[in-house]
C-alpha cells in the first residue's frame, strides 16, 4: 500500500478532495460497507451522503432524518449505506439513495453509539441502559446495565458485545441471552470502548483521564494513567500490535505485541499539535494513523518511520471525527464547524 | 467553534415544593428565550418540547478515594450531546429529584473539563414549599441541604400560610443559608430574568451583601446544624498559604462543607481573585480589577455543618501578609 505521508505540499494545501461546508458540526462520520459513500452525522438531524469519488458529481443534501441531533453513525454491514442513531430516540437505516426507514424507537432516550460488524452483518446500538444488537431483520436487547451504556463494540468474532457503564464493562453473548453476561469490573465511569482488532483485549477510557485495558480470557486487567484530558478516542491498528489514544498532542500509542504494554512506556510520535488529539484512527491495514485535534489541525501519521505531516483544516474548529475508506485511501474528516472533507491519499 | 459559555442553572427542591410548576412555566411562556430542560421525570411536565431531555441521575463516585467527590456522569454526557445542536440555546435547565443532594449535581460542573469549557454553573435554584418547609426539615437531611447550596431561593406557596409563619420560615432558611437571595412566590410566579442567567455563582452578591439580623443567634446555634458564616481581611492574601489552607480545610472537611465561595485581594494582583467550591472540588479564577484608589479586601463564605467559626478565621488570618 503505498500513501504520500511525505508530501510536503500538503503542509500548505489538502491533498485532493473534497471539501463540503454543512451549517451543523459533524457527530460522527463513516463509509458504507463497499466504501462507494461516505456520510457525515449532522447536528441538525441529517445525514449528509456524499460519493466517496472526489470528482463524481456531488448529491444534494437532502432533508433532516433525525428531529435533533444524529449522534451516531455506521455503514450499514448488511447493506450499501448507512444506520444512525439520533437524540430523538430513532435508530434508522438509510439507503444508499438516502430513503430512511426506521429500525427501532426508544422514545425519551438516546441512540448515542453503534458498532457494526462485518462478516455477520450485525449492528449494535446503545440507548439508555440497554444495548440492542439487530441482526437479520431480528432486534435483541441486552440490558439493562447499572448506567446508561456509554460505547459499545463487537468482538472479533461477532459473536460478542462489549459494553461500558458505571464500575466496568459487560460482555454479552449475542446468541445465547440466557448465558450470564460477564463483568469486568473497575470502579467509576468508563467512557470509551474498543475491543481490540485481534479479541484478546477491551480498552476503555475513564473519566478519570486514565485507560483501562482487561485481557478477555484471563480477565486480568491494566491502568495507563498520566493524561492530561479524557480518553474519548481509542483506536487499535489492524494487527492489534498498538492501541492509539486521544488526549495527547502527538500520537500515542501502546504496545499490545509480546507481553504488553506493562511496564513500558507509549510510543510517540509525530510533530506536537496546538492542541490536543480529540479523534484518532488507525488506518484499517497498514501501519499508517490520522489524528483530528481539537485545534483543528489533521496529522497523519506512519508508526513504522515515525514519520508525519499535518494538514491545515481551513477554519480551526475542533475535528469531531475520522473514518477511512474500507480500501484505506480515503480518509473522511468532520469538524465541529461542520466543515466536512474526504481526501484520496493515493500516491 | 468559539461560543460563550451557556449558563446553567440547577433546580432543586423538596417533593411537591413546585418545581415542575416552575419548569412548565419556562417552557410555555413567550420569553424569546430557548432553554434545554434536563429532566428527572419526563411525563410530568405538560408541555412537549425537542429540547426536554430525560435524565436518571447516574452519580456515580470519582475513583480517587473522597466519598464525597460524587458526579453526575448522565449530565456530562447529556451536555456534550447539546453541545452537537445545530440551533444553539440560551441557557440549560436542570431539574434534580425531589430527595437529590445536589452536591454531585454542582460538582458535574467542576469535574469535566469539556462541560466547564461550554458551561457554566450560574446558580442552583431552589424551591421551598412555605407551608411544609419547617415539617421536612424534621424528615431527613435533603431540605437542609438543598437551601444550604441554594444561590436563589423561590418560598413558594405564599398565599397557605399566614404571615407570620412566612417569616419563621424565612428566619429558618436564613439560619442555614443567609447567603441565598429569597423571593417570596405563588405557584411559582416569578419573572424568569429573577432567577435565570443572573451569575449568582459569580460571587458579587457575598460581597455587597452581609445580613447582619441574624448574629444574635449564632451563639445558641446547635453543632449539627447546617449555617452560613463569612472570613473577611483588610491586609492582602499571601496566595501560596491560602492555596495550602484551603486545600487542606476542604481535604479534612470536604464532606460537612456543602459551599464555600470567595473573593480576595491577593498580594500584587490588579484584580480580584474569585474562587467557589461544592464539598471537596474548588474553582478560581481573575475577576474584575480593582480600581483606582479602592479599599482591598477579601471575604470568604462557607456554608456548612460543624462550622468552627472562630478556628476557621484564625486560619485565614495565618494567610494574610
Amino acid at each position: 500500500m503505498k500513501l504520500d505521508f511525505s508530501n510536503p505540499a500538503w503542509q500548505q494545501t489538502l491533498p485532493p478532495g473534497r471539501s463540503v461546508a454543512a451549517d451543523a458540526p459533524a457527530a460522527a462520520c463513516a463509509f458504507s460497507k463497499e466504501g462507494a459513500i461516505v456520510a457525515f452525522a449532522l447536528g441538525d438531524g441529517r445525514v449528509r451522503l456524499l460519493p466517496a469519488d472526489i470528482n463524481a458529481a456531488e448529491t444534494p443534501a437532502g432533508e433532516p432524518l433525525h428531529n435533533g441531533v444524529v449522534l451516531a453513525l455506521v455503514g450499514d454491514p448488511a447493506g450499501d449505506g448507512f444506520v444512525s442513531g439520533g437524540d430523538d430516540g430513532r435508530l434508522l437505516r438509510i439507503a444508499a439513495d438516502g430513503t430512511a426507514s426506521e429500525i427501532a424507537n426508544q422514545k425519551g432516550k438516546w441512540f448515542e453509539h453503534i458498532a457494526a460488524h462485518r462478516a455477520t452483518g450485525a449492528i449494535a446500538a446503545s440507548a439508555g441502559k440497554s444495548a440492542f444488537v439487530v441482526k437479520g431483520g431480528e432486534m435483541k436487547e441486552f440490558g439493562p446495565h447499572e448506567s446508561t451504556v456509554a460505547d459499545l463494540d463487537f468482538s472479533k468474532d461477532g459473536s460478542r458485545i462489549a459494553c461500558a457503564h458505571y464500575g466496568g464493562v459487560t460482555v454479552w453473548s449475542i446468541g445465547q441471552v440466557t448465558v450470564a453476561p460477564r463483568k469486568f469490573a473497575w470502579r467509576g465511569s468508563h467512557v470509551a470502548l474498543k475491543w481490540s482488532t485481534d479479541g484478546k483485549f477491551i480498552a476503555t477510557g475513564t473519566q478519570e483521564n486514565d485507560i483501562h485495558v482487561w485481557r478477555v480470557a484471563q480477565a486480568t486487567d491494566m491502568r495507563m494513567q498520566g493524561y492530561p484530558a479524557k480518553v474519548k478516542s481509542l483506536s487499535w491498528t489492524a494487527d492489534a500490535r498498538f492501541l492509539y489514544t486521544s488526549a495527547q498532542p502527538v500520537f500515542t500509542a501502546w504496545p499490545f505485541s509480546g507481553k504488553g504494554p506493562e511496564g513500558k512506556p507509549a510510543l510517540q510520535f509525530g510533530e506536537e499539535g496546538a492542541g490536543m488529539i480529540s479523534v484518532v484512527a488507525a488506518h484499517p491495514a497498514a501501519e499508517f494513523v490520522a489524528g483530528g485535534y481539537d485545534s483543528g489541525e489533521l496529522q497523519l501519521g506512519d508508526i513504522k518511520t515515525r514519520r508525519s505531516v499535518v494538514l491545515k483544516m481551513a477554519d480551526g474548529s475542533a475535528i469531531t471525527c475520522l473514518a477511512w475508506s474500507p480500501d484505506g485511501y480515503k480518509l473522511a474528516v468532520g469538524n465541529d464547524a461542520g466543515t466536512l472533507l474526504v481526501i484520496d491519499l493515493r500516491r | 467553534m468559539a461560543q460563550a459559555q451557556v449558563p446553567v442553572t440547577v433546580l432543586t427542591g423538596y417533593l411537591g415544593a413546585g418545581k415542575t410548576t416552575l419548569l412548565n412555566r419556562i417552557l410555555s411562556e413567550q420569553h424569546g428565550k430557548k432553554y434545554a430542560v434536563i429532566v428527572n421525570e419526563f411525563g410530568e411536565l405538560g408541555v412537549d418540547n425537542d429540547l426536554v431531555v430525560n435524565a436518571d441521575e447516574e452519580v456515580f463516585e470519582m475513583n480517587n478515594g473522597c466519598i464525597c467527590c460524587t458526579v453526575r456522569g448522565d449530565l456530562i454526557r447529556i451536555i456534550e450531546g447539546l453541545m452537537k445542536r445545530k440551533d444553539k440555546f440560551d441557557g440549560i435547565l436542570v431539574e434534580t429529584t425531589g430527595l437529590a443532594d445536589p452536591g454531585p449535581v454542582a460538582q458535574t460542573f467542576f469535574t469535566d473539563d469539556e462541560v466547564k469549557a461550554r458551561t457554566r454553573l450560574d446558580a442552583i435554584v431552589t424551591v421551598v414549599d412555605a407551608k411544609h418547609f419547617l415539617g421536612q426539615l424534621e424528615q431527613g437531611d435533603e431540605a437542609e441541604e438543598q437551601v444550604a447550596f441554594a444561590d436563589v431561593i423561590l418560598l413558594n406557596k405564599t398565599d397557605l400560610v399566614s404571615e407570620d409563619d412566612l417569616k419563621k420560615v424565612e428566619s429558618k432558611i436564613s439560619a442555614i443559608n443567609r447567603y441565598a437571595r429569597i423571593f417570596r412566590t405563588q405557584k411559582s410566579q416569578i419573572k424568569l430574568d429573577a432567577i435565570l442567567d443572573k451569575g449568582a455563582f459569580d460571587l458579587q452578591r457575598i460581597l455587597e451583601f452581609e445580613p447582619d439580623f441574624l448574629h444574635h443567634g449564632h451563639d445558641h446555634d446547635h453543632e449539627e446544624e447546617v449555617k452560613s458564616l463569612s472570613l473577611t481581611a483588610d491586609r492582602p492574601v499571601d496566595p501560596d498559604k491560602f492555596q495550602k489552607w484551603m486545600g487542606a480545610l476542604l481535604q479534612l472537611r470536604g464532606p460537612d462543607i456543602f459551599r464555600s465561595k470567595g473573593i480576595l485581594a491577593i498580594d500584587g494582583a490588579p484584580r480580584r481573585y474569585v474562587y467557589q467550591g461544592v464539598h471537596m472540588m474548588m474553582d478560581s479564577d481573575w475577576g474584575t480589577p480593582w480600581k483606582e484608589g479602592e479599599k482591598r479586601f477579601s471575604k470568604l463564605v462557607f456554608i456548612g455543618r460543624n462550622l468552627d467559626g472562630e478556628n476557621l478565621q484564625r486560619g485565614f488570618n495565618d494567610c494574610l501578609k
